[in-house]
């Protein structure tokens, strides 16, 4: 293996882990103003 | 203004609004200066070659899976004590990642340790250690999410949290008090070994990985306030 390859590695899975972190973190924003959303409906319905 | 102001999750999520996209702002800012001289300015090593430059996400991915275990922790032990729902809060919203940075740490480590110690893992005092935070990590996540009610979760988490706090300083010093395959520190408080630039570059990653942990915290507190606080007045008036 190259060189190269070990660094590829190392900093292409941080990079993916970071972008993956990113999208979760938008994603569970997006659920928990859903949930408050579906709240807020619940309480017109009563 | 009282600092207690601010423990309040009302007050806290409209803080974070604000703070968080200057954390990730200057994230990104001190990544590109720490990529710069890292990948340009730092000399090559002599013994290890390029490879080398792993360490610049290495170490400060190393470094910030310890601090934010025990910044953590410290959340966990103020929710205990006071019975703050805010520390809690800020307690797992720290936990994703923490144990993505250490995850992070023994995958870079595995990827430097296989061209210059010939192999990707090796069973030393430094590599297990820092597994087992991941694991302490992992079981925090999963504890404070196993109770239906979520200020028992808050309690079981926090109580392993405080018990794993006795971790970091296995990891710190495994490199002094085992003989280890994993080589000493190379920054301590009196100084470094390193190459000027190197030290810049790894430090400018440093910082990047800490300001843009507190940016993820920030932004992760905010969702586990709305999630937690759903039912409360100010949240449906959001």
């Amino acid at each position: 293996m190259t060189h190269e390859f070990y660094l590829w590695m190392s900093y292409g899975v941080f990079a993916l882990a970071i972008a993956a972190e990113i999208a979760g973190l938008a994603l569970r924003k997006r659920q928990a103003l859903k949930a408050v959303e579906e709240e807020r409906e619940l309480e017109a319905q009563d | 203004m009282a600092w207690s102001y601010f423990s309040s999750p009302a007050t806290f999520y409209r803080l974070a609004r604000s703070l968080a996209p200057w954390f990730f702002a200057l994230a990104a800012l001190l990544a590109a200066a720490g990529l710069y001289t890292g990948f340009v300015v730092a000399p090559t090593d002599a013994q290890q070659g390029e490879v080398y430059r792993v360490i610049f996400i290495h170490v400060p991915a190393a470094w910030m899976s310890m601090f934010l275990y025990f910044v953590m922790a410290c959340y966990a032990g103020m929710s205990l004590t006071f019975n703050t729902r805010l520390a809690a809060m800020m307690a797992r919203a720290i936990a994703p990642t923490g144990a993505m940075f250490t995850f992070l740490a023994l995958w870079t480590g595995a990827f430097w340790g296989r061209p210059t110690w010939g192999t990707y893992w090796a069973w030393d005092a430094r590599m297990v250690s820092e597994l087992v935070l991941l694991f302490l990590y992992i079981g925090f996540i999963a504890l404070a999410n196993a109770f239906e009610d979520s200020r028992r979760g808050d309690r079981a988490a926090s109580l392993l949290a405080l018990v794993g706090l006795v971790n970091l300083p296995i990891i710190y010093f495994s490199v002094q008090w085992w003989n280890t395959l994993h080589q000493g520190s190379s920054v301590k408080f009196t100084g470094s070994t390193m190459h000027v630039a190197m030290l810049q570059a790894m430090l400018l990653m440093t910082f990047a990985c800490w300001m843009y942990a507190i940016g993820a915290t920030l932004t992760r507190v905010r969702s586990v306030i709305l999630e937690r606080e759903r039912r409360t007045r100010w949240v449906r008036a959001l």
